[in-house]
């Protein structure tokens, strides 16, 4: 996003709505205006239309070129993935699991959600982490649309070309089966230390036919706590997917 | 898309903060599904009056008002979303979508002990679970945590914490109440999961000046 200088009348409405607070005044020749750090700034859109905050319509979106332009559909949840047919950072996931069956019995599905809550993540941390995973040999989720930008999924290097891009989230996805749960985790956990942004983690487990999820254990034995909030899929969705 | 999951806050809270998600697996029961997705709107809609926010991923530009429900019986939705804060209206819905068998995938986010109750009352097992195992890495450059658990109503991040902080200023200085600040947040949440009930309420808690 870029403001037009010569029409920002400085007023700084717009300073709160940015989501990585990119937004800043600066000295210009009729006054102060309000200026967007293009290397923060994850072409989000929340200043510009989502808003409408601007009361002069000094904001706008130019054109954005490669690696640039792949900042916008990491950041911007009405803009379409180019890899994928809808918008989101991830994929199905479990949400219609009971269809898919891409996550069956004895197996666990972990994301980290990169940037999330609200800091945002360079491609550089996001390939600190990818490479920290890569090591134990995990399986990436193929639709993911961060799989497009990895260059080698056996060390989870990413296009160098876009290492310095920031994104508000991107979320890597991995299957792994619960007797490898530990170690996975406990990657994650050391990986944790070596970046400069945040992730949420997600852990998704098939419930067992007794109700049970053997993998809450594994994640407290690896030193995780889960919340006590989460997503359930309740099994509606049609035609099942026949497990073995 | 994992935006309903990391709602921060203490159980008591999530007391009054149930999302359910409907969704069509992509190219699996895809065909056929927009009339079933128009129905499930129908099902809805005679709990409209119960709902804190709703939508189906379009732009949620009405000035912080709730979508048109007319509308969205009639329109293409791939996703659907339905905030509850009370889980015996959130029981009453899933009860009806579940005995109409419309073969579409719905996920409840909230509580677990309590939506494994629901699920029991009415017939239902939990098939798949995502758990949130909270937040790692550079946790200073998170907000507080009363920011936190309004910004995290929206899992995209829309709603930015020096927004929530400027209304809390704005609230402060008698520029708007609790209720018209809610209001304004969940407007950057296209999504209609934003529950303004309980950010309505959290913005009072942070707030000296009270009214709303």
């Amino acid at each position: 996003m870029l403001i037009d200088k010569e029409t920002c009348i400085g007023c700084e409405d717009c300073h709160p709505y940015c989501t990585v607070g990119a937004i800043s005044s600066v000295e210009w020749e009729s006054g102060n205006v309000s200026e967007i750090d293009q290397a923060e700034c994850v072409e989000c859109g929340a200043c510009f239309k989502r808003s409408g905050v601007c009361p002069v319509d000094a904001i706008y979106m130019p054109k954005l070129e490669w690696p640039r332009s792949l900042r916008e559909p990491f950041s911007n949840p009405d803009v379409k993935h180019p890899s994928t047919t809808g918008q989101g950072r991830g994929t199905e996931e479990m949400k219609t699991n009971e269809v898919t069956g891409r996550y069956t019995y004895g197996m666990a599905g972990v994301a980290i959600e990169m940037g999330r809550p609200g800091v945002g993540t360079s491609f550089h941390d996001i390939q600190t982490v990818c490479m920290g995973l890569a090591k134990l040999g995990v399986e990436f989720e193929p639709n993911n649309p961060l799989m497009e930008l990895m260059v080698d999924k056996t060390t989870g290097k990413i296009n160098p070309e876009v290492l310095n891009e920031k994104v508000l989230s991107a979320i890597i996805e991995f299957k792994i089966s619960s007797d490898r749960l530990k170690e996975a985790l406990i990657a994650v956990r050391e990986v944790s230390t070596q970046i400069d942004t945040v992730f949420s983690l997600d852990l998704i487990s098939r419930v067992d036919s007794d109700g049970t999820m053997p993998n809450l254990a594994i994640a407290e034995e690896a030193g995780f706590t889960p919340r006590p909030n989460t997503k359930t899929n309740v099994g509606l969705g049609r035609p099942l997917f026949k497990e073995a | 898309m994992t935006h309903t999951l990391h709602r921060r806050g203490k159980t008591e809270d999530l007391q009054e903060d149930f999302v359910l998600l409907i969704r069509i697996s992509r190219g699996i029961n895809q065909e056929g599904s927009e009339e079933k997705m128009q129905q499930i709107w129908e099902v809805i809609s005679h709990y409209e009056k119960d709902l804190v926010n709703f939508g189906n991923h379009n732009p949620n530009w009405g000035d912080g008002e709730l979508y048109d429900m007319e509308a969205l019986k009639k329109a293409s939705s791939r996703i659907i979303h339905v905030v509850f804060k009370d889980r015996d209206k959130l029981k009453a819905c899933l009860k009806e979508i579940k005995e109409r068998d419309f073969g579409i995938s719905v996920v409840v986010s909230g509580l677990y002990e309590e939506t494994k109750k629901i699920c029991s009352e009415i017939g239902l097992a939990p098939h798949t679970v995502n758990n949130s195992l909270g937040i790692h890495g550079n946790v200073d450059r998170l907000p507080g945590e009363d920011v936190l658990e309004i910004h995290t109503m929206c899992g995209h991040a829309m709603v930015s914490s020096n927004l929530i902080q400027h209304m809390v200023n704005k609230i402060d200085e008698g520029g708007i109440t609790c209720k018209g600040a809610a209001k304004k947040l969940t407007r950057m949440c296209d999504c209609g999961i934003f529950n303004t009930y309980r950010a309505e309420k959290l913005l009072s808690r942070m707030t000296s000046n009270k009214p709303s």
